[in-house]
């Protein structure tokens, strides 16, 4: 651990006190126009069922929509994050290669993915690549063929599998997209190790390969994860993009109970905070990761 | 090096077979698409939520005027019925791609859209209305007091009250949005004048919101043919589209169902 100061009382100077005084002022205002000023009759006590119901029917308490959407939401987002990693270390790996042709693909495809919107992606990867993948593997028939027993061991983490094909659809798309980002990052990381590195462990005997999984890729591995759990923060973000798609992940859901009631911004506000819960979790959970991984 | 470029060739190779190789076959044997969902033993259908043409309710199951027509579809096939929810906006490349069978959603019927898929007899007709807001609108009470250059007027994107309001209103500028709650929401703030769309939202809105809102015209001012759209080239499964219509049409299955949807509220305490 590096040495850090102990934690002093803070002192609040009468500068701070205005600053913080007229901050909360302001906000507080808009807060209260936005509650009064809108002609909207808010509604709040609608939202608690879409987190958590009482199922009549079993009589126990159950998921609500919102909350299932967020489960969605966390399924895309945990299963594009493997991939991607994989897809951006390989793809990274190709950008530090000594071979042209390896150094040309990577750079085709990051190239190609950086530079696009994910929402034209989105669409065009669901109508006609994703459509002609799916056709040729038979997805659809495969989950049909499934036993109910397999469906819903599988639904545990891949979710409805009626709604496979499209969540694989997605999946795929958002995996690419976050795959570019996520070799950049190996590539910065592999290129931030000191040349000294590289000379050391070839005046040993290594070949380039051995060097790399020996020497270079542990080091840069370090270096690299707080960006790459930022990603996973972003991918979790970004997760949204595939509601445009009809994936059933928080947004879908939240603009399809809003269709049903009306309630938009009692919906946006929650599912504002439950991103955010989400997410800052995960802000916490990188934090601490980076304290453990420091090294003096 | 030469290995890695060849392996690489091979796969997309292989891939390109994979994909054009039983495409091709199954379009060669391919019959209607009525066989293709008896064999499945499931018909797919799309739809978007509109109240109350579709709606999910608290369980999270789909309810609405749509889906009960959807079931009964599925019923006298001999079928499973599967929902695929997909934007509005994208409901008609989703059903040529193949993401289901059948769009049951409320589709006003458009020459425009007949030159991309195939319509059924209409099973049910729409009116379009106007609601609009006190403080903005006030006084107006006919279309041709909608239709001048200052007026702004909110309508969902893709939707039939968006062609009504460019044919009906052309001097009136239009917003669009994705979604029906935003209309109405830009109503709510006196950013629009008016919101144009099928009854019974605008009827429903003046309900609800009667000491802001209210609606300048007495009838609706369309009454749209509603169909089941379907992929194009396959009289088989029209066919048997437009007998049901006919069947159910007859017996008054349909006006019963779009009684209990659009005219009463029985069903309110399902969803909120």
């Amino acid at each position: 651990m590096a040495s850090r100061p102990t934690s002093r009382i803070p002192k609040i100077t009468p500068l701070d006190a205005v600053i913080l005084t007229a901050l909360a002022g302001v906000i507080g205002y808009v807060l209260f126009k936005a509650a009064t000023g809108l002609n909207y009759h808010w509604k709040w006590e609608v939202i608690p069922q879409f987190i958590l119901r009482y199922d009549e029917g079993t009589g126990n308490w159950r998921a609500g929509l919102l909350t299932e959407g967020l489960i969605t939401t966390l399924r895309l987002s945990v299963w594009a994050t493997g991939m991607a990693i994989i897809i951006g270390t390989v793809v990274g790996l190709f950008r530090v290669s000594p071979s042209l042709f390896k150094r040309q693909v990577a750079t085709t495809y990051v190239g190609l993915i950086r530079n696009t919107p994910p929402l034209v992606l989105i669409f065009i990867f669901y109508f006609f690549i994703g459509d002609q993948i799916m056709t040729a593997l038979d997805v659809d028939g495969f989950v049909r063929s499934l036993s109910e027993e397999t469906k819903s061991f599988l639904a545990v983490f891949f979710g409805p599998m009626n709604r496979f094909p499209q969540f694989l659809s997605a999946l795929i798309t958002l995996t690419l997209f976050e795959g570019a980002y996520i070799a950049e990052i190996v590539r910065a990381g592999i290129e931030s190790i000191e040349a000294g590195q590289w000379e050391a462990s070839t005046a040993l005997g290594m070949r380039r390969g051995q060097s790399m999984r020996y020497v270079i890729l542990p080091q840069a591995m370090q270096r690299m994860l707080p960006a790459l759990a930022g990603q996973f923060i972003s991918i979790i973000k970004d997760s949204a993009i595939v509601s445009v798609i009809s994936i059933e992940e928080l947004t879908f859901q939240a603009q399809q109970i809003m269709t049903t009631t009306y309630r938009s911004f009692e919906v946006w506000t929650t599912v504002l905070v439950m991103y955010f819960i989400l997410t800052f979790f995960c802000s916490l959970l990188v934090r601490k990761l980076e304290l453990a991984l420091q090294r003096n | 090096m030469k290995l890695f470029r060849l392996t690489t060739l091979l796969t997309i190779f292989c891939l390109a077979a994979l994909i054009l190789g039983p495409a091709h076959a199954a379009r060669a044997a391919e019959s209607s698409q009525l066989e293709t969902i008896l064999k499945r033993g499931t018909v797919k259908v799309g739809f978007d939520t509109f109240k109350p043409w579709a709606m999910k309710d608290k369980k999270g199951d789909y309810i609405g005027f749509e889906i009960d027509v959807a079931k009964k579809l599925a019923e006298d096939m001999g079928v499973k019925v599967e929902f695929v929810p997909t934007k509005w906006s994208g409901i008609i490349p989703a059903l040529l791609t193949g993401k289901f069978d059948i769009i049951i959603g409320g589709m006003s019927v458009t020459p425009k859209r007949n030159l991309k898929v195939n319509f059924s007899l209409p099973y049910e007709f729409s009116g379009m209305s106007i609601v609009a807001s006190k403080s903005m609108a006030g006084e107006r009470s006919t279309l041709e007091d909608f239709n001048t250059p200052g007026t702004k007027i909110a309508v969902r994107l893709g939707t039939t009250a968006a062609e009504a309001a460019k044919n009906f209103l052309p001097k009136a500028e239009k917003l669009y949005f994705d979604e029906e709650s935003q209309t109405i929401q830009e109503l709510l703030n006196n950013r629009v004048h008016a919101v144009v769309a099928s009854n019974p939202l605008p009827f429903n809105l003046a309900n609800e919101y009667a000491d802001q809102l209210y609606l300048p015209l007495k009838e609706d001012f369309t009454k749209e043919p509603i169909s089941f759209a379907v992929r194009k080239g396959d009289l088989d499964y029209l066919n048997w589209l437009n007998n049901w219509v006919r069947v159910n049409m007859s017996k008054g299955w349909l006006q019963n169902r779009y009684h209990y949807w659009f005219f009463t509220n029985e069903w309110e305490n399902q969803i909120q």
